[in-house]
């Protein structure tokens, strides 16, 4: 993994330059959650501004996916608010549905229909929530593949593509909704060494295009790469946030230098 | 040791190649002196059952003959078919009147033409195919079958269906040998390919209306005699009952299996106490509860007829099964599938119609085909409250004055009838699976 990681900070520049504006995109205040008695998330406060990349990394079960899933509202929070685009996250449901269709995630397994061929994965969603004619949609498609690099599997179907080219096709079905804020669950978690590198560098393009992303990973190269700002999280509490050099030459809590010094 | 290879190793032959004759044999059969054993002993026990059979149904058997007795004089070990044979449009159509058994045939016929476009490839619109065949088809159907007097909504609903099939087949045709779809071609023809989406659509609208007018004031003048369901039996009517069985129980298990998973606790409880209620009791006696029970429920001069209280027993009974049938398929699909709809922007419809349930009915197909086999034989449960379907006409040939006493050869008839269709509907599930298989397993 350590090569791939080295391969990656000599292709693409030691770091993006940043493109954050003033407007706030994701405003979490005093978030609380608990899993039945269990407390995952305490008091999470977090701003995000537009074009802002954020890397979130911890020990595992330290609430950090539960973070980035309350935001587009894969979980419910149960105290506290969290605002995104300027629309407060609440019971009702076509705040959520519009939410979702803003906010593009890219999930660990990478959930791609396997039903459908990667064409289809991709035109669905602007097919039938934005309600844009068919022939619009997959030339729109076709264009997100030419990104990620594989639009000659555009009639295959998720099974027969590998791990590397699952994400890769994931990342493109949530450009093709057009969305302000790209969310990361561990991208490159489940895939084999080999393959993280083509999903790092389709991530690296993204962030150099000025999309506001938070990425859960563990990946620290990448986060010295693209981060504007790094988040520590641990046992449901925000330790430590910091920008990314700071963050890895000299970490100032006791719990990120254990950390840091167990992963790098 | 140090080792480097020099050249790549070239890919051989498997050493036994099951795909010659032989070597199916030798791999499949006689592999060991077990198994050489067991294939020689089960071989014997085919061939003398075989042979009985064969002796008993060809060789001695007696096609031409006026009663049962001519049979036992011509051969008195032989099965007696010409019994069969004397009774068969009554096994096929019941007593139902014979100059009109067009009717019944031609309600068959235009069943197949409106489900041949489902096979045909590059045929579009495949989806609104299956709706219509399930939402329209039975109107003119059982306005064929039954006749008499028609009220608005059946007029309606025939005309409907007449444009349907109509435009339907044109468009199958038009799919599988131009590659193209009624709306364009009608839109091409009248030189607007240049007008506005509205337009377009504004223009196959009014097409649309003009055909249904028309068909409506055409049907006005179609009127066919009245044939009561008491003269509906045999094949016929199995196939009525099992067509609106399997036809409604798909639908009905689909809605029940989502209620059941509902997060509103007043619908998930209500259809978990519907499914169970319904399965725990025998279908026989869901049958005599509907004929006998039923009507006591009903306001009063309510009178539904003994055919329809059937029909809605046994389509209520199979929905419940289908539900937990569905219910299954439901649970095998990961969460991730959810969520990853859902991060697309699709709410609870939109996530259930295009992403779980296809994946869940594709998964469930052996089960949901197991359960119509299971439906189609079912039927015949209905002969036990007087309905004449395929096995009680074969019980009353047994009771014919010509053929008393002929019950083998009525049955072996009947299980052969079942056989042929229950081994065609797996088959055809078989073929579906492999046909809708993704790779993704």
């Amino acid at each position: 993994m350590s090569d791939s990681k080295t391969e990656q900070n000599q292709n693409t520049p030691d770091k993006l330059t940043s493109a954050i504006s003033s407007e706030i995109m994701i405003e979490l205040d005093k978030v609380n959650k608990w899993y039945g008695a269990f407390h995952v998330l305490k008091d999470i406060n977090l701003v995000v501004h537009k074009g802002e990349r954020i890397v979130v990394c911890g020990p595992s079960g330290s609430g950090k996916s539960t973070l980035i899933r309350c935001i587009n509202h894969l979980e419910e929070h149960q105290e506290g608010s969290i605002v995104v685009d300027g629309i407060t996250l609440d019971k009702n449901l076509k705040n959520i549905d519009h939410i979702r269709t803003e906010v593009g995630m890219v999930f660990q397994s990478f959930n791609l229909f396997p039903h459908l061929s990667i064409l289809e994965n991709l035109t669905l969603g602007p097919i039938w929530v934005r309600k844009m004619p068919k022939a619009e949609a997959e030339s729109n498609a076709m264009k997100y593949l030419e990104r990620v690099k594989i639009p000659e599997q555009a009639d295959k179907y998720p099974g027969q593509l590998s791990g590397g080219q699952q994400q890769r096709v994931a990342i493109a079905r949530s450009l093709c909704m057009n969305p302000k804020i790209m969310l990361f669950d561990e991208p490159t978690s489940a895939l084999d060494p080999e393959m993280i590198k083509e999903v790092l560098d389709v991530m690296v393009e993204l962030a150099d295009t000025g999309m506001t992303m938070i990425v859960v990973t563990h990946e620290m190269g990448f986060a010295k790469t693209i981060a504007d700002r790094v988040i520590f999280m641990d046992e449901g509490d925000i330790v430590e946030e910091n920008e990314p050099g700071i963050f890895f030459g000299n970490p100032q809590h006791e719990r990120t230098k254990l950390f840091l010094s167990q992963i790098l | 040791m140090a080792y480097v290879s020099t050249k790549p190793t070239p890919p051989r032959k498997p050493p036994l190649n099951e795909s010659t004759p032989l070597g199916w044999l030798k791999v499949n059969m006689f592999d060991t002196l077990f198994s050489s054993v067991l294939s020689i002993l089960v071989l014997i026990a085919i061939f003398f059952s075989l042979k009985s059979m064969l002796t008993w149904g060809f060789i001695d058997g007696v096609w031409i003959a006026e009663t049962r007795r001519e049979c036992f004089q011509i051969s008195i070990d032989g099965a007696c078919w010409a019994g069969i044979i004397a009774w068969m449009d009554s096994i096929f159509y019941g007593l139902y009147p014979r100059d009109e058994i067009w009717r019944i045939n031609l309600g068959g016929i235009l069943l197949v033409i409106w489900m041949v476009p489902l096979w045909l490839p590059r045929v579009q619109g495949k989806v609104f195919v299956g709706f219509s065949a399930v939402a329209l088809y039975p109107f003119l159907a059982g306005y064929l079958f039954s006749g008499g007097d028609k009220g608005i909504f059946v007029q309606v609903m025939i005309a409907g269906a007449i444009v349907c099939l109509v435009a339907l087949t044109i468009n199958a045709a038009l799919g599988y040998f131009k590659n193209a779809n009624l709306p364009n071609v009608i839109i091409d023809r009248l030189g607007k390919n240049d007008a506005p989406e509205k337009q377009k659509r504004n223009i196959l609208l009014g097409v649309l209306a003009a055909c249904l007018v028309a068909v409506f004031i055409w049907q006005l003048s179609w009127v066919e005699k009245s044939i009561s369901w008491t003269r509906w039996g045999g094949l016929f009517l199995t196939f009525v009952i099992a067509g609106i069985g399997i036809a409604s129980a798909l639908p009905g298990g689909i809605l029940l299996a989502l209620g059941r998973r509902s997060k509103l606790k007043a619908v998930s409880f209500l259809s978990m106490g519907f499914i169970e209620v319904f399965r725990s009791v025998p279908l026989i006696t869901v049958l005599f509860m509907a004929t006998t029970m039923f009507p006591l429920f009903m306001p009063e001069g309510f009178v539904l007829n003994k055919l329809a209280q059937v029909i809605i027993a046994v389509c209520l009974f199979n929905a419940c099964y289908m539900a937990e049938t569905v219910r299954a398929g439901l649970q095998a699909i990961p969460k991730g599938q959810f969520e990853g709809a859902h991060t697309i922007g699709l709410g609870y419809w939109g996530t259930m119609g295009l992403i779980i349930m296809p994946q869940a009915l594709k998964h469930m197909i052996p089960n949901i085909v197991g359960s119509f086999i299971g439906l189609l034989k079912d039927t015949t449960l209905v002969s036990i409250i007087g309905l004449f379907d395929l096995l009680n006409i074969l019980r009353t040939i047994s009771r014919d004055k010509p053929w008393l006493g002929l019950h083998q050869e009525t049955l072996v008839f009947g299980a052969l009838l079942f056989f042929v269709l229950c081994f065609a509907m797996s088959k055809y599930s078989r073929h579906l699976e492999v046909k809708l298989s993704t790779g993704h397993k």
